[in-house]
């Protein structure tokens, strides 16, 4: 059972995610973050769009005014496949977003990726409380119970295919199946939040202080395969 | 019912959310934008089972020591008595952890202006169909599974037919239990029939089971598309004009009532 260490009194996200930027970070995800004006206006794009939105063929970007279009833009890959992940490395490109304050930046980044720039802030602070997946499947109860009886090899299996499936989630895997049971080094257990050819200091790492709620449902999924082999899967919510 | 700023306050919504369909998170959020944008609180933030943030990573997400949560679920239940709970680490109204003070509020689904909302769905959707050669059904899932949520329908039910809203019936129905949905032609007296369904958001039972089971749809479709469902009222069907509505939790006045939740949480606690 995790007891969370008692917080410490911070300042505002907003102005803590003022200074990051101003102290050089850059980027979160798949995401160029550009300041102006002394760091009070923004705007983000793709990072694979930034020499469109410095001039040179900028004229094809979608400008969005304000935070609002963030999550129509982080709903759907390019393909059109369901990003329920907002981590995955498949961001739409194609789009600028124009930001007039700091609070605006921080709805935009939750939107595209929820809580990351808390997580990251709890981090750095050293208040963020990571959850081993023994736990988390510990407590999950109705239909959810089952997934307790998982081996650890079966557990650890499914980082390897959940984590990192055909569009892999950019999380930092920052748990552990239990307290003395790391993860099994593999694509999904090194990752560091960060994209590859970014410096440490010029991104927001994304971080996975516990499994998702998908990672679980794969854990139904394959206990009740375990359990009988022939059955097929049922429509998840 | 008007709510007092609170600017050292924040707002949690709670929701679902579902990795299957894109669409059925979307009012929450429309439903948090409409509260920020009447700045009545520091911050407004959602956090979902099945949905980033999660209910522990929401934690993350605020500056302020005060946390409203508010359940956008349609009854009380497993989520809200279960879930919740225990994934926020609530013990009880009020609960302090970590220094911050979270107050629990009701789920959305069970405040008293849901009646009126389910009215104004049902009016919108059949705007020239007279109440009196209509019958208002209010369907959801049935089955054992959330006792409650057959309970919140049965009492809509019993409180629109004692409004005064003219109906010439307003009844129950479940796609899983009886009376079933899929009867919707028998159980109607009158020759039009609007259907509400009673679920928070449009999912896969508003967009493809409940149009499969009213016979608008022949059988069940992709998701993506399902939005078509609603726009092609009155379906003329087993002899009756049947109008379909998006359920009861897209209605942007949803908003209202998570204030009115909050208040109401005021009321009783606070004082
Ligand atoms: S468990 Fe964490 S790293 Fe794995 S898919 Fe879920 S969010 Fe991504």
């Amino acid at each position: 059972m995790t007891i969370f260490p008692k917080f410490v009194k911070s300042a505002i996200i907003s102005e803590k995610l003022r200074s990051a930027i101003a102290a050089g970070i850059h980027q979160i995800g798949e995401i160029e973050i550009r300041s102006f004006d002394s760091n009070s206006r923004f705007k983000l794009c793709h990072v694979a769009d930034v020499d469109g939105h410095e001039g040179s063929g900028g004229e094809d970007l979608t400008i969005y005014q304000g935070p609002g279009g963030a999550r129509e833009i982080a709903l759907e890959g390019a393909d059109g496949s369901n990003r329920f992940l907002k981590a995955q490395e498949n961001l739409r490109r194609g789009w600028v977003m124009l930001l007039d304050t700091v609070e605006d930046l921080r709805l935009a980044l939750d939107q595209f990726y929820p809580a990351c720039v808390g997580l990251w802030l709890a981090e750095q602070e050293g208040t963020l409380e990571v959850e081993h997946l023994r736990d988390k499947l510990r407590r999950q109860s109705g239909m959810y119970q089952r997934v307790r009886v998982l081996s650890d090899e079966a557990l650890q299996k499914l980082v390897g295919q959940t984590c990192s499936s055909v569009v892999p989630c950019a999380r930092r895997l920052m748990w552990q199946l239990d307290a003395n049971t790391p993860l099994l080094p593999s694509a999904a257990s090194c990752r560091s939040g960060i994209p590859d050819g970014t410096p440490a200091g010029e991104a927001i790492p994304l971080l996975c202080r516990e499994a998702c709620n998908h990672f679980v449902a794969e854990c139904l999924a394959a206990s009740k395969a375990a359990a009988s082999p022939a059955s097929g899967h049922s429509r998840p919510a | 019912m008007s709510i007092a700023p609170k600017p050292s306050s924040a707002l949690l919504i709670v929701g679902h959310g579902s990795t299957q369909n894109p669409d059925s998170s979307t009012p929450y959020f429309e439903h948090a934008e409409e509260i920020r944008r009447r700045g009545l609180f520091a911050e407004v933030h959602c956090c979902f089972w099945k949905e980033e943030p999660s209910m522990r990573e929401a934690f993350y997400l605020f500056d302020s020591d005060e946390i409203y949560v508010v359940p956008d679920f349609i009854s009380e239940g497993y989520f809200t008595q279960d879930v919740i709970p225990r994934e926020l680490q609530l013990s009880g109204p009020t609960t302090v952890l970590r220094g911050k003070t979270f107050h629990y509020c009701l789920p959305v689904g069970v405040h008293p202006s849901m009646t009126g909302l389910i009215l104004r769905r049902a009016r919108e959707v059949a705007p020239h169909a007279d109440p009196a050669a209509t019958t208002l059904i209010i369907t959801g899932h049935g089955t054992g599974f959330n006792a409650n949520s057959t309970k919140a329908i049965r009492d809509q039910v019993a409180l629109i037919a004692a409004s005064g809203a003219g109906y010439a019936a307003v009844l129950d129905a479940f796609m899983e239990e009886t009376p079933f949905i899929a009867d919707w032609d028998k159980l109607a007296p009158t020759p039009n029939v609007v259907v509400v369904p009673f679920f928070i958001s449009d999912g896969l039972h508003s967009y493809q089971d409940i149009p499969v089971l009213l016979g608008i749809e022949a059988e069940i479709g992709p998701a993506a598309s399902q939005r078509e469902v609603f726009r092609h009222n009155p379906h003329a069907l087993r002899g009756k004009s049947l109008f379909y509505s998006s359920a009861i939790g897209t209605e942007p006045l949803i908003a209202e009532v998570i204030l009115d939740l909050v208040s109401d949480f005021d009321i009783t606690h606070k004082h």
